[in-house]
C-alpha cells in the first residue's frame, strides 16, 4: 500500500484571525434600552461597582470587538435566566423581551451572536420552550435550513462499499467489518441523547485520514485490472495481510489501464464520469469535466496512464461532497421562501433517515420518474421501506461484536440506535470498575471482549428491539415493562428441548457410578446418550465430559432448578453477569474442571445454588421496571465507584421532562467529599444544599435519589456498603474472598417535579413509583418525540417546527403508541421536506 | 558540523520553519530551541530487578526487595552491565522505578496503552485520547509534528502484515485515531526525505501529491466562496486544511538544504529487505536522528520491538530467529538462556541510546548542544514482565541540561503499589505535560483498584517538577 502523504501527518492548526486595528464605531444605546439598563443593571454594573468586572455604563466607548463580547455575555445571562439575580428586582416581562430583542438584533447585525451558535448544539435543544412547541405558539410554515450534513460513521462505511460496488455476501460480510486500509474518519460524540447533528464541519483531522483512505481505495479500485489475466497465486501484494480487492475494476478504468496506446479524451472522460457516479452519486458538471480532464492529462503525462488515472480517482475521493449529505433544495422557492428537496436529495434523505445505505432501486426510480414530489409520495416510500425487512437489515452495532458473540441482526438497526442514543446505556462500556467490589463477577472491557457491560448493552438492545418490533405503546413499554432478556441464547422451543434431553440424561444416570466409573457408565449408555443430540456425544472418547455434565445437572436438576442452556466449560463461555440483575449467579467457567479429566470436582468444592434459568424470555425480574432499571443504564449513569444520583437525575430531567440544567460553572469544583460515616446520598446532600448549588441540583437530586435502590453495578440493594478502610470488617484476598464493609440502609425517597401535570408531581418512595408516574406524563411522551425529531432531522427543534412535533405526537397517540408512525409523520413533515 | 541555529538564522528556511512553530515556544521567535522527546518502548516486559545498580549496598538492596521508596545519587555507582553503553551519560541518566500502570492493558500486548494510559486493545474504538507523545508534539510543533518508527510484530495477537510497510503504530493522534508507523528504515527514508530524493520515481510521486493537493485546494476553495455562514465554514475548514498541508509542503521544500544535509547516510545494508532486527533498530535510530536534527520533527515514538516480533541478529546467535514469546516463557534458544537473550537485546538497545545521545550532543544548539533540549525515555509497553500485571513500569530516562524536570543522575524508587505516595504512569505523564506547558489536571485513566487504598492518584509528581 502506498501512502504518499504520511510526511504531512500533523495536527492542522486552525488559521488564526489576527485582530485588525479597530476604530471606535459610532454606537448609541437606544433610549428605552438605556432606561432599562439604568433601572435594573447599572446599579451593580457601573464604573464604581463593576460587579463581576462587568460595566454596562460605557458601552459606547468600547471597541467594536469588546462591545460584541460584552453584549454576548449579557445576552447569555438574560437568556439563561441568570440575571438579574434572585435577590435583585426582576425585570418586567416586557422589559425582558425588549432587552433581549435589542441585544439579539445588535449582535445579529454583526453576525456575532454566540447564543445563536450555542442553540444549535444538542445540549441546548431543551432551551426551546416545551409548551410553546406543543401548546402555545402559532403554527408557522416549517423548514430546515439548507445544509451539508456530515455522514455518520456507518454511512461512510456503506459509501465505501458502494464505491467498490459490493453486493450480496461480500457486502453482508463487509457490513460488519472494516476495510484493511480504510480508517473511518468519523466518530460521534460520547453522550446520551442524539449524537449525529448536522452542525459538524470537516476539519484537518478528517482530511489527514482521508488522504490515506483515498490512496488505498483508489489502488484497490484498479487492482483487478492491473492484475488481469494473472494466476491469483502469482499476484504480488505489498502487504500479505491485505490481499482483498474487488474482483472487477470498472470497465471505464480498465480500458485506460490495458490500453496499448495513449488513452483518448473520451476514455478519460468516461473514467471521470464513472468515478463521479461511484463516489458522489451524480455526473460531473461541464466545468468539473473540464477541470478533471486537465488534471488527468497532467498526471498521466507525469507518471503514465495507470498512475495518472489513480491520481484522478484519489482526487474525486477527496471531494468534500463525498463526506457530506447535501440537502440544499430546489432552485425555486415557494411562497414562504422555502425550497423543496430535489427528488435526488429527497431519496437520499429518506434512505439515510431509515438506515445507513443510499436509496434502493425503487426509491431511485421514484426520484427519477417524478414520483417523489408530494407528501403522499414521501409517505408511500417511507412506509414501504419501513415494511421492508431486508434492505437495511444488519447488526445493531458491529463494533459491539466480541470473540464469542455478535450484535443482533434486525431489520432496521437505525431505529434501535435511536433508543440506544436516547437512553445512553452504551456509555456503560466506558465505565471501568474495580472487579473486587463486584465479588469478582464484573469483567471490564478488554482485548477481544466488551466484558460485562458488553453483555448488558447487548441485552438492553434486545429489550428495545422486542418493544420496537411489537410497535405498540412503545414508550410506556420501554419505561415500565418488568420483563428482560438475560443470557437468552436460543429460542424457547429449542431451549426447552435441550433441557428436556439433559434432564432425561440426569434422571437416567444419576444413580449410576458416574462419579467413580464414568468410562463404564459412558460405554454402557452410549446409545442412550447419542440419541440425546443436545449432549453432543458421538462416541465414548470423552468420559470426563460426562462427569462435568452430570455434576452440572446435579447442581441444577438435582436441586429442582433448570440450568442455563450452555455448558460453562464450553469454549469462549463468558456468561457471568446474572448477579447484576440481582439474579442468582451461574457456575463459573472452571467450576467443573477440565472435560479432559474424569475427576469429580464435587468432593472438593462447596455446593452452590445457581440461577433457575427461564427459557421463556423476556421474563419478569423483581424490583425492576423498564430500561431505567436495566443494569446497563444504571452502570452508564454511575461513576467508576458510586451510584450517581446527580447523573441519573439529570438524565431524567433533560431527556424525559424536557428540562434544563446548566453546566457546572467553571468556578465550581464539583466534588463529593470523602466521609467514611455517611452514604453517598448523604454526602451529595451535604455538598449541594447551599443556595447557589441547590438552584441547579434541585432539578436533579430528587429524581436521582429515588434510584438509590440500585448500586453502581446496577444491583438492587437495601443497604449501602460504606467502602472505606475505616469500615472494613473483614478483608478478602480479592479472588475467592472479598472485603466486607459496614453497611447502612439506603434512603430511596425522592420527588418528581416538572411534568406539567399536578397529579403526577410530588414525593415518591422509590424509582419504581417515579417511573410509573413518568410513564403517565404527556410531557415525557412529548420529550421523547422531541428527541426523535432531533435524531431524524439532525438538529434541534425551532418554534417553526411546532406543527411537525404536534403531528408526530398525534400520530403516536392515534396509532396506539407506534414508533413507526412517528417516523412516518416526521419524514413527511414540512420540516423534513423543505429547506430555506 | 554547523550549528543548526546558525544555519536557521542565515537561511530562507529559517524564516519558513519558525513560522510553522508556536510563536510562544518557537525557536525562531524567542531564541529558544524546542524540546525534543524520544519514546523508546519495547515488548516482553522489563524486569525491575535488572534496573538496580549492582554496587548498591545491603541496605539499599533490602529496600529494593521490599520495594520501599528511596532515592540515590548514581554518582560513583556501577551501572547494571547492560547499561554500560550509558556510562558516559550518567549525569543525564535517571532510573525510575515503581510507577504502576494497572489502568493500561498489560500482558502480552498493550497497543497504545503505555503511551495513552488507558486500556487499549485491537479495536480502534478503545483509543480514548491522544497518546502522551502526541500531546507533547502539540506543544513543540514541527513540519512533520510526530514521527513513529517500529519493528513491527508479525506474530502474536497484534500482528501487522509486513515488517517493512507503513502500518498502524502504537501512538494515537486523538480519540479513535491510531497513528501510522514506518516499519523499515528504507520506507521511512523514502517518505521523510522524499522532497530531496534523488530517485526519479519518488520525485514523480512527490510531484503527483502536489498536483492532487493543488487541485483539491482550488476546487474546495471555489465551492466555499459561493457559501455563507456555517455552511461556508463546513467547506472552508476543509479547504484551509488542504491549504495548510500545501503550506507545510512549501516549508519542507524551503528546508531542502537542511534536510539534504541531514539525510541519514546509511550503509546500504540497512536499506535492504531482509535486514536483521538489530540492524533494523540501528537504521531506525539513524532515521530518527536525521529527522530530529534536520528539524522535521521534535517528537519520535520508537517501538524498538513488540512481543510478536521475531528477533534476528542477536549478538552471538545472529543466525537464529528468536521468538520473544518463548523467551518470555524462559526457553533456551540456540543454546542461550532466555535471561541472557533478554540482556543482549537490552544491551543493544542501550547502544542505540548511546548513539542517539552522543550524536545529539555533537550538534551545537544555543549555548550548548541539541541534547540539552532532549529527553529520551526507554520503557516497557506492558509492564514488569512477560505476563505482567502492570504493577511496575521501569523507566530509563536520559535528559539534557535544559530539562524542566528535577531529574538526572539518580536512581528513584517510588512508593510501592498501594503505599502512601504511590504514583502511576498517569502521574508521570501529567508531570511531563505540566512541566512543558500543558496544564492538564491529570493525564490518563485512573486505576480503580487504587481507590481502595485511599490514594489520590491525580495530578503531577511534585517532586519531579523542576
Amino acid at each position: 500500500m502506498r501512502i504518499v502523504f504520511i510526511i504531512f501527518i500533523a495536527t492542522l492548526s486552525s488559521v488564526s484571525t489576527a485582530k485588525a486595528n479597530e476604530t471606535v464605531e459610532p454606537f448609541a444605546v437606544p433610549g428605552p434600552i438605556q432606561r432599562i439598563l439604568q433601572q435594573s443593571c447599572l446599579h451593580c454594573h457601573n464604573g464604581e461597582t463593576s460587579e463581576g468586572q462587568i460595566r454596562l455604563d460605557s458601552l459606547s466607548e468600547l471597541q467594536h470587538t469588546e462591545r460584541l463580547e460584552l453584549l454576548n455575555k449579557a445576552q447569555d445571562q438574560l437568556f439563561f435566566g441568570l440575571m438579574p439575580p434572585e435577590e435583585a428586582e426582576s425585570l418586567m416581562p416586557q422589559q425582558q423581551t425588549e432587552l433581549r430583542n435589542w441585544l439579539r438584533a445588535e449582535l445579529q447585525a454583526h453576525n456575532a451572536s454566540k447564543l445563536d451558535d450555542k442553540l444549535l448544539y444538542p445540549s441546548y435543544g431543551n432551551y426551546v420552550d416545551h409548551d410553546a412547541l406543543f401548546v402555545r405558539s402559532a403554527l408557522e410554515p416549517a423548514f430546515t435550513p439548507a445544509r451539508r450534513w456530515l455522514v455518520s460513521p456507518q454511512i461512510f462505511h456503506h459509501r465505501v462499499m458502494d464505491i467498490f460496488q459490493l453486493t450480496d455476501r461480500e457486502r453482508t460480510g463487509y457490513a460488519t467489518r472494516s476495510f484493511f486500509g480504510v480508517t473511518n474518519p468519523f466518530i460521534l460524540p460520547d453522550h446520551s441523547g442524539v449524537r449525529d447533528y448536522s452542525i459538524t464541519s470537516l476539519d484537518g483531522g478528517h482530511l489527514l485520514v482521508m488522504l490515506k483512505n483515498a490512496q488505498w481505495i483508489a489502488s484497490k479500485q484498479i487492482f483487478a485490472a492491473e492484475n488481469k489475466g494473472k494466476d491469483r497465486n502469482a499476484i504480488i501484494y505489498s502487504n500479505k495481510q491485505d490481499r482483498w480487492f474487488p474482483q472487477v475494476t470498472p470497465i471505464e478504468f480498465e480500458e485506460i489501464i490495458v490500453s496499448v496506446t495513449e488513452p483518448t479524451e473520451d476514455q478519460f472522460l468516461a473514467a471521470i464520469v464513472k468515478q463521479f457516479q461511484l463516489v458522489l452519486r451524480r455526473p460531473p458538471s461541464t466545468e468539473e469535466q473540464t477541470a478533471y480532464l486537465e488534471l488527468i492529462k497532467s498526471t498521466t503525462q507525469l507518471a503514465g496512464k495507470t498512475e495518472g488515472l489513480r491520481q484522478m480517482l484519489v482526487t474525486v475521493l477527496l471531494e468534500s461532497e463525498f463526506l457530506y449529505r447535501l440537502e440544499l433544495g430546489r432552485a425555486k422557492e415557494d411562497t414562504h421562501g422555502r425550497r423543496q428537496l430535489t427528488p435526488h436529495e429527497a431519496s437520499f434523505a429518506i434512505s439515510y433517515a431509515l438506515g445507513d445505505r443510499g436509496p434502493d432501486d425503487t426509491l431511485l426510480e421514484a426520484a427519477q420518474e417524478g414520483r417523489l414530489e408530494t407528501r403522499e409520495d414521501f409517505k408511500r416510500e417511507v412506509t414501504r421501506l419501513l415494511a421492508d425487512e431486508n434492505y437495511y437489515r444488519g447488526q445493531i452495532d458491529s463494533t459491539l461484536n466480541g470473540k464469542h458473540y455478535q450484535s443482533d441482526v434486525v431489520s432496521h438497526p437505525k431505529i434501535i440506535r435511536f433508543f440506544r442514543d436516547f437512553f445512553g446505556y452504551t456509555e456503560s462500556l466506558k465505565i471501568f470498575k474495580d472487579v473486587k467490589r463486584s465479588e469478582g463477577k464484573y469483567q471490564n472491557p478488554g482485548r477481544g471482549t466488551h466484558g460485562t457491560p458488553g453483555w448488558l448493552t447487548y441485552e438492553a438492545d434486545r429489550i428495545v428491539t422486542y418493544h420496537v418490533e411489537r410497535d405498540e405503546d412503545v414508550f410506556n413499554s420501554l419505561l415500565t415493562s418488568d420483563k428482560f432478556f438475560v443470557y437468552y441464547n436460543m429460542p424457547q422451543e429449542q431451549g426447552d428441548q435441550l433441557l428436556r434431553e439433559w434432564q432425561e440424561v440426569y434422571e437416567h444416570l444419576k444413580d449410576t457410578a458416574w462419579k467413580t466409573q464414568p468410562e463404564r457408565v459412558l460405554e454402557e449408555n452410549l446409545e442412550f446418550l447419542k440419541e440425546r443430540k443436545g449432549m453432543r456425544i458421538m462416541d465414548n472418547s470423552r468420559p470426563g465430559e460426562l462427569v462435568n455434565h452430570m455434576h452440572f445437572f446435579a447442581e441444577s436438576f438435582g436441586q429442582g432448578r433448570k440450568p442455563f442452556t450452555r455448558i460453562p466449560w464450553s469454549h469462549g463461555y463468558t456468561y457471568h453477569h446474572s448477579p447484576f440483575y440481582s439474579l442468582p449467579p451461574t457456575p463459573s467457567i472452571g467450576r467443573y474442571g477440565s472435560w479432559k479429566s474424569t475427576r469429580y470436582e464435587g468432593d472438593r468444592i462447596e455446593l452452590k445454588s445457581f440461577w433457575d434459568y427461564p427459557t421463556e424470555q423476556p421474563f419478569t425480574i423483581e424490583n425492576r421496571k423498564g430500561i431505567l432499571t436495566h443494569p446497563a443504564w444504571l452502570i452508564a449513569h454511575s461513576t467508576n465507584f458510586h451510584a450517581d444520583p446527580i447523573r441519573r437525575g439529570r438524565w431524567i430531567r433533560e431527556k424525559l421532562l424536557a428540562g434544563r440544567v446548566p453546566d457546572v460553572p467553571i468556578t465550581v469544583d464539583a466534588q463529593v467529599p470523602e466521609d467514611p460515616h455517611h452514604t453517598f446520598r448523604e454526602r451529595v446532600e451535604m455538598v449541594t444544599q447551599g443556595n447557589e448549588c441547590w438552584k441547579c441540583h434541585k432539578e436533579m437530586n430528587p429524581l436521582g435519589f429515588a434510584f438509590e435502590m440500585y448500586d453502581d453495578f446496577g444491583r438492587f440493594r437495601t443497604v449501602e456498603k460504606l467502602e472505606h478502610p475505616e469500615n472494613l470488617i473483614k478483608s478478602g484476598d480479592g479472588k475467592g474472598t472479598f472485603d466486607v464493609y459496614k453497611t447502612t440502609p439506603v434512603v430511596t425517597s425522592g420527588s418528581l417535579t416538572g411534568t406539567g401535570t399536578e397529579e403526577l408531581d410530588g414525593a415518591v418512595d422509590n424509582a419504581l413509583e417515579l417511573i410509573d408516574r413518568l410513564a403517565q406524563s404527556d410531557r415525557v411522551r412529548q420529550s421523547i418525540i422531541r428527541h426523535a425529531f432531533r435524531f431524524y432531522l439532525g438538529r434541534n427543534e425551532m418554534l417553526s417546527d411546532a406543527k411537525t412535533l404536534r403531528d408526530a405526537d398525534k400520530a403516536y397517540l392515534s396509532s396506539g403508541g407506534s414508533f413507526k408512525s412517528i417516523i412516518i409523520s416526521l419524514l413527511t413533515s414540512d420540516s423534513f421536506i423543505y429547506r430555506k | 558540523m554547523d550549528s543548526r541555529r546558525d544555519f536557521l538564522k542565515t537561511s530562507l528556511f529559517g524564516i519558513g520553519a519558525s513560522a510553522l512553530m508556536n510563536p510562544q515556544l518557537s525557536w525562531g521567535s524567542e531564541d529558544k530551541p524546542p524540546m525534543r522527546f524520544i519514546f523508546m518502548h519495547r515488548g516482553n516486559g522489563l524486569w525491575p530487578r535488572v534496573m538496580v545498580p549492582p554496587s548498591f549496598d545491603e541496605t539499599l538492596q533490602k529496600k529494593e526487595q521490599q520495594k520501599s521508596a528511596y532515592e540515590v545519587d548514581l554518582n560513583g555507582h556501577e551501572l547494571p552491565e547492560w547499561m554500560a553503553p550509558l556510562s558516559n551519560h550518567v549525569d543525564n541518566l535517571t532510573i525510575l522505578q515503581g510507577l504502576s500502570g494497572k489502568m493500561c492493558t498489560v500482558g502480552h500486548h498493550s497497543w497504545s496503552s503505555s503511551l495513552g494510559v488507558y486500556k487499549a486493545n485491537e479495536r480502534v474504538s478503545s483509543i480514548k485520547w491522544a497518546t502522551v507523545d502526541f500531546e507533547l508534539a502539540k506543544l513543540f510543533p514541527s513540519p512533520v509534528e510526530h514521527l513513529e518508527l517500529a519493528c513491527f510484530p508479525l506474530g502474536g495477537g497484534n500482528a501487522r502484515g509486513s515488517l517493512d510497510g507503513i502500518a498502524t503504530g502504537f501512538s494515537a493522534r486523538g480519540p479513535q485515531q491510531p497513528n501510522y508507523a514506518f516499519g523499515s528504515p528504507r520506507i521511512a527514508m523514502e517518505e521523510l526525505f522524499k522532497s530531496v530524493s534523488k530517485d526519479q520515481a519518488t520525485q514523480v510521486q512527490y510531484q503527483l501529491d502536489r498536483m492532487v493537493l493543488e487541485f483539491a485546494a482550488r476546487n474546495e476553495g471555489a465551492t466555499a466562496r459561493t457559501l455563507v455562514n456555517a455552511e461556508k465554514n463546513k467547506i472552508q475548514n476543509y479547504a484551509n486544511s488542504i491549504e495548510a498541508i500545501r503550506e507545510r509542503s512549501r516549508k519542507v521544500d524551503a528546508m531542502a538544504e537542511t534536510i539534504r544535509k541531514h539525510v541519514p547516510q546509511l550503509d546500504p545494508k540497512y536499506l535492504e529487505a531482509d535486514i536483521s532486527t538489530f540492524d533494523r533498530q540501528i537504521g531506525h535510530a539513524e532515521v530518527l536522528l536525521g529527522a530530529l536534527i534536520s528539524g522535521l520533527t521534535n517528537v519520535v515514538a520508537f517501538t524498538v520491538d513488540e512481543l510478536g516480533h521475531a528477533y534476528t541478529g542477536i549478538t552471538g546467535i545472529e543466525g537464529a530467529t528468536v521468538n520473544m514469546h518463548d523467551v518470555g516463557h524462559g526457553k533456551t534458544i540456540a543454546g542461550v538462556e532466555a535471561a541472557e537473550i533478554r540482556k543482549r537485546c537490552r544491551t543493544h538497545h542501550m547502544k542505540l541510546v548511546d548513539t542517539i545521545v552522543q550524536r545529539l550532543k555533537s550538534v551545537p544548539e544555543g549555548d550548548g548542544t541539541m541534547f540539552d533540549n532532549t529527553m529520551l525515555l526507554y520503557f516497557p509497553d506492558g509492564g514488569e514482565t512477560h505476563h505482567s500485571h502492570g504493577y511496575e513500569f521501569p523507566f530509563v530516562i536520559l535528559a539534557g541540561d535544559n530539562t524542566r524536570l528535577n531529574i538526572g543522575r539518580r536512581y528513584i524508587r517510588l512508593p510501592n503499589y498501594g503505599d502512601a505516595g504511590h504514583k502511576t504512569l498517569g502521574n508521570f505523564y501529567t508531570t511531563l505535560l505540566n512541566a512543558y506547558g500543558n496544564p492538564i489536571e491529570h493525564y490518563g485513566a485512573l486505576d480503580v483498584g487504587l481507590n481502595a487504598y485511599g490514594i489520590d492518584q491525580t495530578g503531577p509528581m511534585t517532586k519531579l517538577m523542576g
